[in-house]
């Protein structure tokens, strides 16, 4: 392909995400950011009140009900994403971007070896390319996990809660302790996923990042024919 | 030698009140408990000693309390305990056999101490026989088997890791199915008194939680009804032993306190007989009514850090590594991009050379 035609290159934009799928990921990212930096509080909390000066505040219970009210969010979140996983749209349902058959296995390697800069060119995956998604997936099941987690910790009276905790956890300081180790696969996420859509979005001129806001992706036009 | 003295009737009545508010029941309820534990029928109790420090025998026969001890041998016909019994050698051994077989299917076993399961559990043997077949023996004929303390109920320090003698809970040898733990490094004696008054007075088991403790005595965390929980909501902290918020009795949270995390009934119950428990003296929560607490609560002093992670490891390791991991991801971040940028670099130099030849 020569520069000329590459610059005359046509794009039609096309629908992708739903608007379920949208509020899903602001929630689940807005929620996950709050988390972070309250659940980073609560486990070395500073000390900003005494009886022996004239300083009193709500600081460190304001933190921890901002946190309880983030989980809940995250946990709405979880439940759209679980619904579209199966009844979403063709681009959201989980048999698209998991490696569950030839086809999406390769575009997993095809994908790993973009990611490496061994192929010049996206395997230009419509929605979630498999890489991705595997990854999504996985996130999904480590939230899911400090969902319940959490939900051990804050409600450690509660009948099915603490049969459940109990059951998957242990005891409460087990699933302290996984609560804060996953905590930290968290912050890489983003870190990751931030990277990768800013690299891709120069790469390849698909309107990766507004997707999320509009729904809409571009593909080249000649993929849609 | 212990001398437990004649239960004055005023003693009696304080306990079965006692006995009555851990119970969780309504003060009318003092007379219905108190005519219960009275009854003519005593119910036999046999006391089994394994691997422990009989710390858990020592706080119901403690010399702050000697009531306590006497309403046991009041409430309870005890034929076998071998702390207090006067029998020894085979003398002892006999009484056992004696209790066992003349109240077979009846009697209340109580079992102090882990088990050792490994080489057939010959590092813990009594009159030449190991713990293990000693247990199965008797926990056989019995019609209830209440494991009091933690190295009954979970296996204690002795089974901490490495548990060089394969040291195990009672729940592990005979199952859960006729079984009630009290656990606690030590267990509260006011705790197991009440067991067995429910026992008496209700003829059934008390509600039990997932690991068979009582929920009226293993129902809430301590931190839920901590007498500092308003220091830990309104952000006032000891930060480190001796420092101002620990002279004033700010909460230990930052100091390791397990409270969080260890269902009790300290907070309420407390010890003694004089009202004093360790977070009321200035000393976090260590967790000993929890499973494993020797391997998962450790350090004592630490919230979360230098805790053994299950599989190898422990917290610390963990910060450091999530830490590394962070900035691995950003130097692979930094690496990938600068990738980038050379590569692009060489290509159009490649285009411009190309460009310089297809010129030429």
């Amino acid at each position: 392909m020569t520069t000329k035609s590459k610059n005359s290159r046509t794009y039609k934009s096309y629908h992708i995400w739903s608007w379920t799928l949208r509020i899903f990921h602001w929630t689940y990212a807005i929620s996950i950011i709050i988390l972070i930096f309250t659940g980073l509080i609560i486990n070395n909390p500073p000390v900003l009140s005494s009886f022996t000066v004239e300083k009193a505040n709500f600081f460190f219970s304001n933190v921890r009900q901002l946190h309880f009210i983030a989980g809940y969010f995250l946990i709405s979140a979880m439940i759209l994403r679980l619904y579209l996983l199966f009844f979403g749209n063709k681009y959201e349902k989980i048999a698209d971007f998991i490696p569950i058959n030839k086809q999406n296995f390769k575009s997993l390697i095809h994908t790993i070896k973009y990611y490496l800069y061994l192929t010049p060119h996206s395997e230009g995956a419509k929605g979630h390319n498999v890489l991705a998604g595997t990854i999504y997936v996985l996130t999904f099941l480590f939230s899911l996990i400090m969902i319940l987690t959490g939900l051990y910790m804050l409600y450690p009276e509660t009948g099915w809660i603490k049969s459940l905790g109990s059951f998957l956890f242990g005891t409460q300081q087990s699933a302290r302790a996984l609560h804060y180790l996953l905590f930290w696969f968290f912050p890489i996420f983003i870190l990751t996923h931030l990277y990768i859509l800013v690299w891709h979005e120069i790469r390849e001129p698909e309107g990766l990042i507004s997707s999320i806001v509009s729904g809409k992706k571009f593909s080249r036009s000649t993929d849609l024919q | 030698m212990l001398e437990l003295k004649e239960l004055s009737r005023r003693d009696f009545l304080r306990i079965c009140t006692a006995i009555t508010a851990t119970l969780g029941l309504p003060f009318t309820y003092v007379e219905t408990v108190q005519s219960a534990v009275q009854a003519k029928r005593k119910p036999t109790v046999i006391w089994l000693h394994f691997m422990e420090c009989t710390g858990c025998s020592e706080t119901l026969l403690r010399a702050s309390h000697p009531p306590l001890g006497r309403f046991l041998l009041e409430i309870v016909d005890l034929p076998y305990h071998e702390t207090l019994m006067a029998g020894a050698g085979l003398q002892a051994e006999e009484s056992l056999h004696k209790a066992v077989k003349e109240n077979k299917g009846e009697f209340i076993l109580v079992v102090e101490g882990a088990v050792s399961t490994k080489d057939g559990g010959i590092y813990c043997q009594i009159g030449g026989r190991p713990a293990l077949q000693i247990l199965k023996e008797v926990a056989k004929d019995a019609k209830l088997v209440i494991a009091y303390g933690t190295c009954a109920t979970f296996g204690g320090i002795q089974s901490a890791d490495p548990n060089p003698t394969g040291a195990v809970g009672v729940s592990e040898i005979i199952g859960t199915s006729k079984l009630i733990n009290v656990s606690g490094c030590p267990p509260n004696p006011y705790n197991l008194l009440a067991t067995v008054a429910y026992l008496l007075t209700f003829n059934r088991v008390p509600p039990l939680d997932e690991f068979k403790r009582p929920l009226f005595a293993y129902g809430r965390r301590i931190h839920d009804h901590c007498e500092r929980r308003a220091h830990f909501d309104e952000g006032r902290f000891a930060e480190s032993f001796g420092d101002e918020g620990h002279k004033r009795g700010y909460c230990l949270y930052k100091l390791g306190c397990k409270g969080p995390v260890t269902y009790a009934n300290c907070m309420t119950l407390k010890f003694c007989d004089i009202g004093a428990w360790p977070i009321g003296a200035g000393h976090p929560c260590l967790g000993c009514t929890e499973p494993d607490f020797w391997d998962k609560m450790t350090p004592f002093y630490e919230h979360l850090k230098d805790v053994p992670i299950p599989g190898g490891g422990i917290i610390s390791n963990a910060e450091k590594i999530g830490a590394i991991a962070l900035a691995g991801a950003g130097l692979a971040i930094a690496v990938h991009a600068g990738a980038g940028f050379v590569k692009k670099a060489l290509k159009n130099r490649a285009n411009d050379e190309n460009k310089k030849e297809e010129g030429a």
